[in-house]
């Protein structure tokens, strides 16, 4: 059964898709200092500028001129929270793998304690396997493995990371990388067995394929699953697959109920083709 | 004449000693699995996308029902990835008393998987004895927070408000049962025949394999390597408290229950300190009503009683919800490797094999 989404019918699945794309990296977290800092400094001048009107208008009345303005500086204090500022590579395992990597780098940086590398998408094999063989570096476990959707991303659509961990040194790096719609990486199952499952959820949840692993299905929805939950396209109620009764009738066609119900949710049933 | 074929079984999702939705495909020659496929998400509920959904305060229930038998562990785990994200600092109080409820809710998960497993291989009598162990720890979680199960007891921040009246003499009351139930768990279990001939070299798994696998926890441990997340980047009040990382060379099941034990010990003693050297002052920090996110990304491992559970959290500019959610759950890794464990075992040991992972489908399944 397939059927066709309509946001206009159920308002309930109307989904607001996200406009930016939060990848943290340090030229980002300067612009974003830089902006806010020119729309305070805008806000003060207009504040100058109000005050100035005010005051001719309030002498041309003869009336008492309004006091001045005060800049109040920004309070730094208030509670017990430091947003983590990401910083430039500090750390040797990253000056290790830039030194190896070369020009399939893209940022190297860290942000609240956590080594972060984003490579090229091309280069994600070989920046495994280094991670993992290298003598100095020597990351023996994949930790964990996941995927964001940003479909308002500019020049991609997806970024994957590979949490690493090294049992021995006691250090954690994140590798990173940036993908469009369609792109298929290459399975790190190749590096790390275990791999396995958690592209097959990367999959299942978010629709992104890899390429020679050795069993690309869903793991978590069943196969007849339409959809991928956890892209921001998805409405967070579902798709409705469970809301309705999609028995059919004895010569195969759904019954009338099925269709009311499924029009009630903005499920367009789409009618069997006879064969 | 007789014939003689591979039989193909499904063992689950609906079998008791596969502890929730777990359905393993078994092929079998006569009584030895020769192909085993897991099958898992029977019990997926999208609590990753919830979370997605529900402003930072609100995700923190929803960790409870990951791992329903250890929801400490990813309270404290949820909370301490939010305030790695914002940068916030916990008082001293909360962060003592994080670290002891953690170490009750390691001692009560341990005993439900020493319960169930040593039942699964057919000793009641021990699971009789954990339960009523446990019980004392539960009444501990309820005098807290008012629930047994799903705690929610952490909050982003610190805690909600500070320990009730009575609390030390509770928390002494039950570690007393606890110290004593070892002993006699021991009596039970570790010189009885049965119990040898059905833990001792069965599920195997060396170190090599479990690092391949991302295998992590008291499996680990009982492969002989010492990682323990407490020590290796101590959250919490870790850093400041005495405690060894048990390990054993074996990496079998027998060897699986002789580490967790030991880690039970070393679980009271973490608590025995805190209790001593418990500071006074605030248990809760300041911080603003609505919490208001930059551009962030953080994972924050921590050391649930199953292995490691971690926490990926991305942010965006002004959003009061976590842009993306992943739970990094030790179950999930663990189920993982149970082909390798099973492979030319026998039917019986497969359920030792479940039983020694201490799998929990609702973390697995998410």
């Amino acid at each position: 059964m397939s059927h066709v989404h309509d946001p206009k019918a159920a308002p309930n699945r109307k989904i607001n898709l996200p406009k930016t794309a939060p990848v943290p990296s340090p030229g980002a977290h300067a612009a974003d200092v830089k902006a806010t800092q020119a729309a305070e400094e805008a806000k003060w001048q207009k504040t100058l500028a109000d005050y100035e009107i005010a005051r001719a208008n309030a002498i041309s009345e003869g009336k008492e001129p309004p006091k001045p303005p005060v800049r109040h500086a920004v309070k730094a204090d208030a509670h017990d929270m430091r947003w983590p500022v990401p910083v430039e590579a500090q750390d040797p395992d990253l000056h290790r793998l830039r030194e190896l990597l070369g020009g399939a780098v893209e940022e190297c940086f860290e942000q609240a304690g956590e080594l972060v590398c984003q490579v090229k998408k091309e280069a994600i094999l070989d920046a495994l396997t280094i991670c993992n063989q290298d003598v100095a570096l020597r990351y023996e476990m994949l930790a964990d493995m996941t995927a964001t959707h940003y479909p308002g991303g500019w020049g991609f659509n997806f970024s994957i990371v590979y949490h690493l961990t090294c049992i021995r040194r006691r250090k954690r790096l994140r590798l990173r990388i940036l993908i469009l719609e369609g792109f298929e990486p290459e399975s790190a199952t190749q590096v790390y067995p275990g791999a396995n499952w958690l592209e097959r959820e990367i999959y299942d949840m978010l629709g992104v394929r890899f390429a020679n692993h050795p069993d690309m299905t869903r793991i978590l929805c069943s196969e007849e699953w339409e959809g991928h939950p956890l892209r921001k396209d998805y409405p967070a109620v579902g798709l409705g697959q469970r809301d309705i009764d999609c028995r059919e009738d004895r010569s195969g066609v759904l019954t009338r109920k099925t269709m009311e119900a499924a029009g009630h949710l903005g499920i367009n049933l789409k009618p069997l083709k006879a064969e | 004449m007789f014939k003689s074929q591979e039989m193909e079984i499904n063992m689950g999702p609906q079998h008791p000693s596969t502890h929730g939705v777990l359905r393993l495909k078994l092929r079998l020659d006569g009584e030895t699995v020769k192909y085993c496929y897991p099958v898992i998400g029977y019990l997926h509920r999208g609590i990753e996308k919830i979370c997605e959904n529900k402003a930072f305060f609100q995700g923190q229930v929803w960790t409870d029902r990951l791992d329903y038998c250890s929801a400490i562990s990813n309270n404290l785990g949820w909370a301490e990835a939010v305030e790695k994200l914002f940068g916030i600092t916990v008082p001293r109080r909360a962060q003592y008393l994080r670290t002891m409820l953690n170490e009750l809710n390691r001692l009560n998960s341990h005993l439900v998987w020493l319960a169930t497993h040593a039942m699964d291989i057919g000793a009641l009598t021990v699971f009789l004895y954990c339960f009523r162990d446990r019980e004392k720890i539960l009444d501990i979680f309820e005098a807290f927070c008012g629930s047994r199960l799903t705690t929610t007891a952490m909050r982003i921040g610190g805690l909600l408000e500070d320990v009730p009246e009575g609390f030390d003499k509770m928390v002494k009351d039950a570690l007393h049962a606890v110290r004593t139930g070892l002993v006699e768990y021991e009596t039970l279990l570790s010189e009885n025949r049965i119990w040898l001939k059905r833990t001792v070299g069965v599920a195997k798994l060396n170190a090599d394999d479990c690092m391949a696998y991302g295998i992590t926890g008291p499996m680990l441990r009982a492969a002989g390597i010492a990682y323990d997340i407490r020590k290796a980047h101590p959250y919490a009040a870790y850093g400041e408290m005495q405690f060894d990382v048990p390990t054993r060379p074996e990496a079998d099941t027998y060897a699986r229950y002789l580490v967790r034990l030991e880690e039970m010990r070393q679980s009271v003693r973490i608590i025995e300190q805190c209790l001593e050297g418990l500071p006074e002052g605030p248990v809760m920090a300041k911080i603003p009503k609505v919490l208001k996110s930059e551009v962030g990304e953080v994972y924050h491992p921590t050391e649930a009683p199953k292995g490691e559970i971690g926490f990926y959290l991305v942010s965006e500019k002004g959003g009061a919800n976590p842009y993306r959610f992943h739970v990094r759950a030790p179950g999930f890794f663990n189920a993982q490797a149970i082909p390798l464990m099973v492979q030319d075992s026998l039917v019986a040991d497969v359920i030792a094999t479940i039983g020694t992972l201490d799998i929990v489908l609702g973390e697995i399944d998410r």
